[in-house]
């Protein structure tokens, strides 16, 4: 296991709600085994958490979304495709027409049109986009959730700090890269939980033939009886075991974050009903009621070799009302400015079309956007040139972009790990520079 | 007319043209002497004899569709939602309407030029699996071609990506993501059969919970009794578009309509069929698209009993196929991939018309 060289982010807020978390519960434990409805009863645990805390909502567009069909038109060029571009609030920033309400927000957006990495097939940048790096074996970075969830995140919370809602339980490389390992050298207790759809947590129900007292001592006796064997014979399989029963225990509590069933019809309707659109709204009832990093995914859509508009005209429309309905969501509970919702995937689309009415994949120069949590609203970093082809202005890679996300987090971008034998690792590696236009 | 005992079906091609970008559509001009071609970035005349291309005007996004409505007029749909007339001879626009507030998918013209029909439809999800959701506007519009005027609204459920009118200007054809075919009477408007085949649509498993695929040709047969479709099989990942190469007919006469035939078993190869057409005089039918798997992406097939005649391999996608009027020629036309640009920032063309006599083999 790797050893931080300087614990913590230093960040005041974090500070704070470490504190207030651990006088919220011991209260907590005096009272009752926490529930969800009970979790937030300690006023200034319950404001601490959903104000002050820093949280991200990641919608991950597995597959790579076209820069030309959302962020970066160019329309009426050889390269531009079937779509048109729309005029945002910012005077001559346009975006595609298929996302107008976004545009019609724009001035709480960051864009970067001048992304520029190297994968250029899905497996490898997936990892480098998630992780912000390349990989460097043995060594295997944490995914941003992983290491949000750990820095930021309540320790002990009954609500997962780090949640992975994707109902696509196949997804080729995603799916591959969904059976790896995640947390990398945090350790498993910061890997996520994985829900919706399929992936429905099964079993969360208390029985009815068990009451909540009953509940609470069958709790307490197994928990005194493994912490006494994990005690007398030094077992790490026994805490580990008890890890994960904290955690069952955690989820069993909070069950109904994970019920689409139990969020308001009229909530539903608005983001929309597909897959992707409720889990997103799922991921802002997470993060309201406690969670630190929610990723939301729906297999690898946006990976359009065939039919790139045909998929592209039902895929960036529902992106563009859930990122607005997000924002504004977020925005109207005072939640934006320590929100970062970032929608972003692995890479980019060609600009030249192939003979199966597709894009295919394009790291050379493709586009992002963010919202809240840190990051300037109505700022569009970096250019590329006529076609699309090049990036000509401001180029970001993976590294200046988790810097990016670090530092919008209050989270110490260049923080050092160290394990004998093996150089030093920092989070981000090589002092890359955040965007400064980006930071608030 | 029984070729098969008097003329080899050998197609021999003739003629190669190139078209800056790809080519959706294509239409043989009445004089037989230059091909119009709807294509990404705008409307193209052609002259078949020295190849010498020329752009008429451009929609504000794809041109879609075009046909010849008169001996120098012709009429193109765009992915504006847009139904232009233009006029060949003096180079101007007759007419421009605002179809859909999505794309034209396809535009069909009924035989005797006076009705054109054009279908549109934006696949939303309405639904947790992306079912689509239902209508926003009207699917299918139907116009007077002389007047520009609207003559009737028919509903249908989005995206609706094929559209075709029967030889004798009764019925109109209309066929939809989702393998939903609705027919009309062209003249009062009422629906008169409605169907789904699931055999065109996919469901995705492995990269995508989405919908995709469906009917991507429409056509009647010569006696207006039976429909022809056209697309591509269902897969587990309908991105790799490797569907198999599929076609199906279905009759028309009872109110119920049934499934007479479709592609035969190891007849097939693997892609997208975009594109049908049926020979004017002579019972068979071309059908193409894009090669995935195979050896084919046309192939000629007898219209009665279904068996594949001769298959060609064109080395592009395929996205029209028309018959000469008198048939014994077809027009291909397509697209290759766009490629990378030149050093100066220039493509080479990428569209495709190619010219071949269907009866090359005998003594025509």
């Amino acid at each position: 296991m790797f050893e931080m060289k300087r614990s913590g982010c230093g960040s005041p807020e974090h500070e704070i709600h470490r504190r207030l978390f651990l006088q919220g519960s011991m209260a907590s434990a005096s009272a009752s085994v926490a529930s969800f409805s009970g979790l937030f009863s300690i006023p200034a645990f319950a404001e601490s958490v959903q104000k002050s805390a820093k949280k991200c909502i990641l919608l991950w567009l597995c597959g790579a979304p076209s820069q030309f069909e959302t962020w970066d038109p160019k329309a009426g060029t050889e390269t531009g495709g079937p779509f048109g571009a729309i005029p945002t609030q910012i005077p001559g920033v346009h975006v595609s027409s298929l996302m107008p309400k976004c545009a019609s927000i724009m001035e709480k957006l960051a864009v970067i049109r001048s992304m520029n990495t190297e994968p250029s097939e899905h497996f490898q940048g997936i990892d480098a986009l998630t992780r912000g790096d390349t990989p460097r074996p043995p060594f295997t970075r944490p995914i941003l959730g992983s290491v949000i969830a750990q820095q930021l995140g309540q320790l002990d919370s009954p609500v997962p700090q780090f949640v992975l809602l994707d109902p696509c339980p196949e997804g080729n490389e995603f799916k591959s890269f969904k059976a790896g390992n995640w947390a990398g050298w945090l350790g498993a207790e910061y890997g996520p939980i994985r829900a919706g759809g399929d992936y429905s947590i099964p079993n969360l129900e208390r029985l009815d033939s068990i009451s909540d007292i009953d509940h609470q001592d069958r709790e307490a006796l197994r928990k005194f009886l493994s912490r006494k064997y994990e005690n007398d014979q030094r077992s790490e399989s026994a805490a580990s075991f008890n890890a994960a029963f904290q955690r069952v225990n955690g989820l069993m509590s909070c069950a109904p974050l994970f019920d689409l069933s139990q969020l308001p019809e009229a909530d539903r309707d608005r983001y929309g009903r597909g897959a992707f659109a409720q889990h997103a709204l799922q991921a802002r009832h997470l993060i309201e009621n406690g969670s630190t990093f929610v990723m939301v995914a729906n297999g690898m859509p946006w990976d359009n070799h065939v039919f790139q508009h045909e998929m592209h005209q039902m895929l960036v429309p529902e992106l563009d009302n859930v990122f607005y309905q997000l924002v504004s969501d977020l925005e109207e509970r005072g939640m934006l400015d320590d929100t970062l919702v970032i929608a972003m995937g692995e890479f980019g689309r060609t600009p030249w079309l192939n003979d199966a009415r597709g894009r295919d994949h394009y790291p050379n120069a493709w586009s992002l956007a963010m919202a809240g949590g840190g990051i300037r609203g109505g700022v569009v970093h970096g250019s590329t040139d006529a076609l699309g082809i090049e990036v000509s202005e401001g180029r970001v890679d993976q590294r200046n972009l988790f810097a990016t996300i670090f530092s919008a987090l209050g989270i110490d971008p260049y923080q050092e790990y160290e394990l004998p034998g093996l150089p030093t690792f920092h989070r981000v590696e090589g002092k890359a520079a955040p965007i400064k236009e980006l930071l608030v | 007319m029984n070729y098969m005992n008097q003329e080899k079906l050998e197609p021999k091609r003739i003629k190669e043209l190139k078209v800056s970008s790809g080519v959706l559509s294509a239409a043989i001009s009445p004089d037989e002497k230059r091909v119009v071609s709807a294509a990404m970035d705008g409307v193209y005349l052609t002259e078949i004899e020295t190849g010498e291309s020329v752009k008429l005007y451009s929609h504000e996004s794809y041109a879609s569709s075009v046909e010849w409505v008169s001996e120098n007029v012709l009429v193109s749909a765009g992915y504006d939602g847009r139904i232009i007339w233009f006029d060949v001879a003096n180079q101007s626009e007759i007419r421009n309407e605002k179809a859909h507030q999505f794309w034209s998918w396809d535009l069909a013209v009924s035989a005797d030029r006076a009705r054109l029909a054009s279908v549109t439809g934006q696949y939303l999800a309405g639904g947790y699996k992306y079912e689509p959701a239902l209508e926003t506007e009207p699917s299918l519009r139907i116009y007077d071609v002389s007047t520009g005027s609207l003559l009737h609204d028919l509903p249908h459920v989005p995206s609706v990506q094929a559209v075709t009118i029967s030889p004798d200007g009764k019925r109109v054809a209309a066929g939809n993501l989702m393998g939903e075919v609705r027919v009309y009477d062209l003249d009062s408007g009422a629906l008169t059969h409605q169907w789904t085949t699931n055999d065109f649509t996919s469901w995705g498993i492995i990269k995508s919970h989405s919908y995709l695929g469906g009917i991507f040709a429409i056509r009647f047969a010569p006696d207006g009794e039976s429909v022809l479709l056209a697309g591509m099989g269902p897969m587990r990942d309908p991105m790799a578009g490797n569907g198999k190469q599929l076609w199906q007919k279905w009759s028309l006469e009872s109110e119920k309509p049934i499934l007479l035939d479709q592609t035969h078993d190891g007849e097939s190869g693997e892609g997208l069929m975009e594109a049908l057409a049926v020979d004017p005089a002579l019972p068979f039918f071309v059908m193409g698209g894009r090669l995935r798997g195979g050896d084919w992406n046309a192939a000629f097939f007898d219209l009665n009993s279904g068996n594949r005649l001769h298959t060609l391999k064109t080395g592009f996608r395929i996205t029209d196929v028309r018959f000469y009027e008198q048939g014994r020629r077809i027009l291909i036309a397509g697209a290759t991939g766009q490629g990378k640009p030149k050093d100066e920032g220039a493509f080479d063309p990428f569209g495709r018309l190619e010219i071949y006599e269907t009866f090359a083999g005998s003594n025509v």
